[in-house]
């Protein structure tokens, strides 16, 4: 008899395990992968260190897994037992960012690509918020799902070789912001002065899996004065 | 503290690097070949994960400014103390002002540098390896000093260990995820075809030059690890090193085994190798 399991259990190294969901990627599956984590961590000590994906989670683990006795079976069990999303202090941060011309390389472009005005895609871009699905790509880029669809645009068809830290940019149906200089194919649309990820401090990043991200438009000069402030390491950033 | 004279194509301090810190979308990072860096630090009787110095194809010049020991391992960089050559895998007394010279790799790509004590530049996230944008640098920089412990280590007779050649033509790989979804073709191209390295391979990834026949389909952005073999839609397979990005978009349809990692660090544009498929 097959059974339904609720996720594809893959070992792809002796001591990584791979566990993948084959629905698409939506708010609900989102809760389950953090609070699924959080449990892991807890009951099983051989894992070491958890990373996400959209639909899948990667467990890293002590030694190797083989000698873990029934561990696929003992990790549907522990699934099947998480009852309601564990509730999570999910905090929620407003973003500011300048999205004049000068900080905007790309804004016209796209706007002329997308056929409407540059107010509209700043207006589009600020007026909806975003989740922090995961963590990944460069150290403190944040997956943001929730761009609306009439932003959705293809990526540059050369990747230019360096997007400015803080760049806020839109690419296929994704919006991000790097958290340091990158070579990039999206778009870029602004700038924040927000510190995104600093190692030299005890939480690098700021943000994490569940977390809200708004945008707030603000005029050059304030986006100057606060980077003034991030310069000197006197800008502190803390959730709505 | 050990000053740089000249560079050599990319010399890096490097340790085993950051993992734990994956969630947050920092590379594991590390020495590319820790097999070798690890040799190199036995035969200097430090722990196995102190830094040393990780130098590819072509070695710096450096001026010590104190005494230590030091041990070389991994690639044949035709090293010189004060114009004399020296071997590999031999713990070496070094007095001050002594002159180290490498010259371009033999048997390898890259050779390891290990000090007695280890290299002491400063800890970020757990590691001193060099990985830009955690680390102020990328590489170690023309004129600047490098710090070292000053741990005096006693030996009469040098400590050795006799050479073995690592000069393997199969990288061992287990199945990636989307492997099984490859027509019964393209797995066989894979476990019969030798690949070579393009000349696109860096401490972040290695391209291959030949291409494999597919439609597998794109994938949500996964968590992926150094040893990842990607493969793009028009068939290119990206090989993931020690700085690899943490997540990707392509299928995965390998993963090489740590020994395949190390092994293959010691390859570079040109090379060509076989992947042996075990089960993981």
């Amino acid at each position: 008899m097959k059974s339904e399991r609720p996720f594809r259990c893959f070992t792809l190294h002796p001591k990584v395990v791979l566990l993948e969901w084959s629905t698409p990627p939506d708010a609900a599956l989102l809760q389950q992968l953090i609070g699924f984590q959080k449990a892991i961590l807890k009951e099983v000590d051989e894992v070491v260190q958890i990373t996400q994906g959209y639909c899948s989670l990667m467990l890293y683990h002590k030694s190797e897994v083989h000698y873990i006795e029934n561990y696929a079976n003992r990790l549907y069990a522990l699934f099947e037992s998480l009852t309601a999303p564990i509730r999570t202090k999910q905090k929620i941060w407003e973003i500011p960012v300048c999205y004049e011309e000068e900080l905007a390389p790309d804004l016209k472009s796209l706007a002329k690509q997308l056929k409407m005005s540059t107010a509209k895609l700043i207006h589009t871009h600020t007026s909806v918020s975003y989740q922090v699905y995961f963590i990944g790509f460069l150290p403190g880029f944040l997956y943001l799902s929730g761009l609306p669809s009439v932003l959705e645009c293809d990526r540059k068809a050369k990747p230019i070789p360096k997007i400015e830290r803080g760049s806020v940019a839109i690419g296929g149906k994704q919006t991000g912001i790097y958290p340091l200089d990158s070579p990039g194919g999206w778009h870029r649309i602004g700038k924040t002065p927000y510190p995104l990820f600093d190692p030299k401090k005890k939480k690098t990043c700021f943000a994490q899996a569940g977390d809200t991200i708004q945008f707030k438009s603000i005029s050059k000069s304030d986006y100057f004065a606060l980077e003034t402030q991030r310069a000197n390491g006197t800008l502190e950033i803390l959730p709505l | 503290m050990i000053e740089v004279l000249h560079t050599g194509i990319h010399s890096s301090i490097q340790d085993l690097g950051r993992l734990g810190m994956q969630n947050l979308g920092v590379p594991i990072g590390g020495a590319m070949d820790q097999n070798a860096m690890q040799l190199a630090n036995r035969l200097v009787n430090n722990p196995l994960q102190c830094a040393v110095l990780e130098m590819s194809f072509k070695g710096p010049k450096l001026r010590f400014h104190q005494p230590t020991t030091l041990a070389l391992a991994g690639a044949d960089m035709k090293a010189r103390l004060n114009n004399e050559p020296i071997n590999n895998l031999t713990a070496i007394r070094i007095k001050e002002k002594d002159i180290i010279q490498f010259g371009t790799a033999h048997q390898g790509k890259r050779c390891y540098l290990a000090v007695a004590g280890g290299f002491k530049t400063p800890k970020l996230l757990g590691s001193r390896s060099q990985y830009l944008g955690i680390t102020p640098e990328a590489t170690i920089c023309k004129n600047k000093l490098i710090p070292i412990d000053t741990k005096k280590i006693n030996f009469r007779k040098g400590a050795h260990i006799a050479a073995h050649p690592n000069a393997c033509h199969k990288i061992q790989v287990y199945q990636g995820p989307e492997y099984h979804l490859l027509p019964k073709k393209a797995q066989e191209q894979l476990n019969e075809q030798s690949f070579t390295i393009s000349v696109n391979n860096s401490r972040m990834a290695y391209v291959l030059e030949e291409k494999l026949t597919h439609q597998l389909p794109s994938i949500w952005t996964a968590p992926v690890l150094p040893g990842t073999v990607q493969c793009t839609p028009d068939g290119t397979l990206i090989i993931l090193m020690r700085d690899a990005q943490t997540t990707g978009g392509y299928p995965r349809i390998l993963q090489l085994s740590d020994a395949g990692i190390n092994q293959l660090a010691q390859k570079s544009t040109q090379d060509r190798f076989q992947f042996e498929l075990t089960e993981a």
